[in-house]
């Protein structure tokens, strides 16, 4: 073997190789790596984490090192296509960009003027660096409906902390001296938070890991508490009475800062560590050492999770009576506790200012129609920021109230990412013109009418902004494959096909950029000057306790134990102004019946660490982690009572559908609770679910709690 | 002193990212049959919510006493003195498979000739003085490369008691 050949087997820098420098977007909270690419005639032939990006420091998780397969996967949507078969036949043929881009805009100008601008409903799924610009899109042609994948992730768990606080503070993990991790595992779904945890523990950081699961991050824990799906509220309620019980509070802040305590601490009363212990099966003792820890160390802070916690019909309330806890005990808002970092780009604080804001919301919703689902979940509409609740789409789709809606263009779009994912799809079917966007031919893909190819991360020029005071704005490492672009070329495309009087539409995409860094004084010019990205020049300086100079963003200006804005839905089950604590709408503690013929919890979408939603299903080196999936995880106990081995074929089933998948058998999960990844082609267990299971603050699934049964398909016979 | 690839098997999350990061590397495609050269597999010990889960990621240890290279009729397989790594030499493998059940960890995988593949320790990097692809991509620090010595020491120290 020559040099060159051991060069190339090698897949080193020299000998035609070059190394191209991008960020992988497959997963999308907050943790875009940086990669290095190593081309070959123009081609990736390998992937390496970036050892100079700050947040993944030459490292990938499983995802993101499967990123060649994702580039060159075999299902890539390679030109614009037009339906010709009947919805979901597949049956497509090949048409030019510029007949796609004029059928679109004539269909959206013509819906626009006979019904109004507001029947156009505008969908960012995944990935998530253009959503400002289709945001501004949907606003500059007149439409409030914006909406997003958000409406199942993050955004209700930030309506928790908005409601306590008027806005979200994140932990501190650089400063903290004891974490509370409140259901995640970063292990699995955020290395660089994993890190920082071991990094914290070799410094002594204490360590309290709150997770229905036994996880990586519980196994580093002083204490985990292992909780019943769905029970947070009680156990965070049960957690405060000792607090307060034994005096460990911040008399300080509760006296001078907070609003509402007395009737707080009265309801408080009512949930003793055995209480505790009932409602949430978590040893009373646990829930004891867990809260004089997590009071009594200072600083503290609660790492939260996107979704877990506000994935129940009770989460937004379940999670204030979290966020409470860090009222409580004076942790909000100071070093080393939950510390308020405003958003510089995308939900990423990136300590710079920016005109994100004025970016997207380039009308006010004064000027337009009521946002979709507006009157069915009015304190998402108030506290979730500036998007309509995707939940209600396919409900608005079908009733035509209180105006039609005739056409979704959607980017990134997962029929899948709703309960009852069947109901989805039927409404969609009703729709003027469904446009889907997206980079492979997915099942959503073949229900569209028009589908347009986009490219990935690393053929694109995309704007991320990092925790650390990091910025990039990429430049594409290789040209789009086939003839795929970039969402955003597909978005101003459309803007100036539609004829939008804009004037950043009118002037581009890049000194749309500019446009929006004005006020941090960064150039989309010096950011190219970076392709692997730049520390930004002049890092905010953020004191601890703003509040102390402006108060809480909360209408009674202080952090609120009871809730001034859920006040006025006195006597509404659910909108209490107190953090109350109820079981979710389907559990043994609300619904006795039902849980005598579906005995189980069915806990879905808790994260492998191989998938992320159905975007690395179809990549073999992904998927070969797990080979057995489609397969719901198992308490070994509950299978042997069921005469269920390793692989075994199951039967999930609610009183909605039924799906089979393999049985995969772990001391990971507890008894008497099942465990399935969503999303999946063959095994949707999205169906299980009724359409309207929803929590009536923020609209979001009850995707973490529902009742199920399990059987062994085929067993009970000898043939 | 040589170097070897080590496991710090407390910091690993069974996250996966060595193996795909190794078929990366090597070019090994799943869906054509094509095995892995590392693995990763879950210990469970014990009951929930007090099980003791351990998670270790493996491929070939290049072992000093190297049984499959003692097993290979065709010299086929030898060891480095240089680097260590157990290296196959494929032009002379006859497909045989005596060097399976020879290694104690299985480690030894066929391709469509029955011809034998496994880990190289990743020597095309090494000459450049680079670490293996596995242990580059390890997000938590899990896998390390040093000498043996050194690292064991490192980390009975860190994690001591």
């Amino acid at each position: 073997m020559n040099n060159l050949q051991e060069s190339l087997r090698g897949k080193m820098p020299g000998s035609g190789i070059e190394v191209g420098k991008s960020i992988c977007t497959i997963c999308d909270p907050q943790t875009q790596c940086g990669l290095d690419l190593f081309l070959k005639d123009g081609r990736i032939i390998k992937v390496e984490g970036s050892r100079e990006h700050p947040y993944n420091a030459g490292t990938l998780c499983a995802k993101g090192a499967a990123l060649r397969q994702y580039v060159y996967s075999a299902d890539r949507l390679r030109t614009p296509l037009k339906r010709t078969g009947p919805r979901g036949s597949g049956q497509f043929q090949p048409i030019s960009w510029d007949e796609a881009l004029t059928t679109i805009a004539a269909k959206l100008r013509e819906i626009k003027e006979e019904t109004g601008p507001e029947g156009v409903a505008f969908f960012a799924g995944y990935t998530k660096y253009f959503r400002p610009y289709l945001k501004r899109l949907a606003h500059a042609f007149g439409s409030p409906n914006y909406l997003t994948e958000s409406s199942t992730c993050h955004t209700a768990t930030a309506m928790a902390q908005t409601l306590v606080f008027g806005q979200p503070g994140g932990p501190d993990l650089k400063n903290t001296n004891c974490l509370l991790v409140w259901s995640a595992n970063p292990f699995h779904t955020n290395p660089g938070n994993a890190r920082a945890i071991l990094r914290g523990r070799e410094r002594g950081m204490k360590l309290i890991v709150v997770d229905p699961r036994q996880t990586p991050t519980t196994a580093q824990a002083d204490i985990h508490l292992p909780v019943r799906p769905g029970t947070d509220g009680a156990l965070a309620l049960a957690m405060a009475g000792v607090i307060i019980g034994e005096g460990l509070y911040d008399r300080d802040f509760v006296a001078n800062h907070s609003y509402g305590f007395e009737e707080y601490r009265d309801y408080v009363q009512g949930f003793t560590p055995e209480t505790g212990e009932e409602l949430t099966g978590v040893p009373a003792e646990r829930i004891r050492a867990a809260a004089r820890l997590y009071a009594s160390v200072k600083p503290a802070a609660i790492m939260p999770s996107a979704s877990p916690v506000v994935h129940h019909t009770n989460g937004v309330q379940n999670y204030r009576a979290v966020f409470a806890l860090a009222g409580l005990t004076g942790n909000y808002d100071v070093t080393g506790g939950n510390f308020v970092r405003p958003p510089s780009f995308i939900y990423a604080p990136g300590l710079i200012p920016t005109r994100e804001h004025q970016f997207t919301q380039c009308r006010p919703w004064s000027g337009m129609a009521p946002r979709i689902g507006a009157d069915r979940f009015p304190v998402w509409t108030e506290t979730a920021g500036g998007e309509a609740q995707a939940m209600h789409l396919p409900y608005q789709i079908r009733s035509g109230g209180p105006y039609p809606v005739r056409a979704v263009l959607g980017f990134g779009m997962n029929y899948r990412m709703w309960p009852d994912s069947q109901g989805v799809l039927d409404s969609l079917a009703k729709l003027d013109l469904f446009v889907d966007v997206d980079i492979f031919m997915t099942d959503t893909c073949r229900y569209a009418d028009i589908v347009l190819p986009a490219c990935s991360s690393v053929e694109r020029a995309e704007l991320r902004c990092y925790p650390v005071g990091y910025i990039v704005f990429t430049t594409p490492a290789i040209a789009p494959l086939y003839d795929s672009r970039s969402d955003v070329d597909i978005i101003y495309a459309l803007a100036d096909k539609l004829g939008l009087d804009d004037p950043l539409f009118q002037a581009g995409y890049e000194a749309s950029v500019d446009w929006i860094l004005d006020p941090a004084r960064i150039t989309v010019a010096e950011l190219k000057k970076h392709p692997e990205g730049m520390f930004v020049p002049n890092p905010m300086k953020l004191p601890e306790k703003k509040y102390l100079q402006n108060g809480f963003k909360t209408p009674s200006g202080k952090m609120e134990f009871k809730s001034r804005i859920l006040e006025k839905y006195e006597g509404e089950p659910g909108f209490e102004a107190l953090p109350v604590y109820r079981p979710p709408k389907y559990s043994p503690g609300a619904s006795p019946e039902l849980a005598r013929e579906y005995p189980f919890i069915l806990n879905t979408g808790s994260r492998l660490p191989m998938f992320v939603h159905s975007r690395t299903f179809r990549l073999t080196w992904a998927s070969s982690l797990r080979p057995n999936h489609p397969a719901a995880d198992l308490n070994p106990d509950d299978a042997a009572r069921l005469g269920i081995g390793q692989d075994d074929d199951i039967r999930i089933s609610t009183p909605k559908d039924a799906i089979v998948v393999k049985a995969n058998l772990t001391q990971m999960v507890q008894r008497g609770v099942v465990h399935m990844y969503h999303a999946h082609p063959e095994a949707d267990v999205n169906l299980l679910f009724e359409g309207d299971y929803l929590d009536p603050l923020s609209g979001f699934p009850g995707f973490k709690s529902a009742l199920c049964k399990v059987e062994k398909v085929g067993g009970g016979g000898l043939f | 002193m040589k170097k070897e690839i080590i496991l710090v098997a407390n910091l690993c999350s069974g996250c996966g990212a060595c193996v795909v990061a190794c078929m990366d590397e090597n070019d090994i495609y799943p869906e054509k049959g094509q095995p892995a050269f590392r693995l990763v597999s879950k210990v469970e010990e014990g009951r929930f919510p007090d099980a003791v889960i351990r998670y270790v990621s493996a491929g070939c240890r290049h072992c000093a006493d190297s049984p499959c290279a003692a097993a290979c009729p065709t010299g086929a397989i030898t060891k480095n003195p240089d680097n260590g790594a157990v290296l196959v030499n494929r032009e002379l493998c006859t497909g045989c498979h005596n060097c399976a059940p020879a290694c104690p960890f299985g480690v030894p995988r066929y391709d469509a000739d029955g011809r034998m593949l496994k880990c190289d320790l990743c020597v095309d990097r090494l000459a450049a003085g680079l670490e293996p692809a596995c242990v580059r991509v390890c997000p938590l620090g899990a896998l390390r490369f040093g000498p043996a010595q050194e690292l064991t020491e490192q980390t009975e120290r860190k994690f001591a008691g």
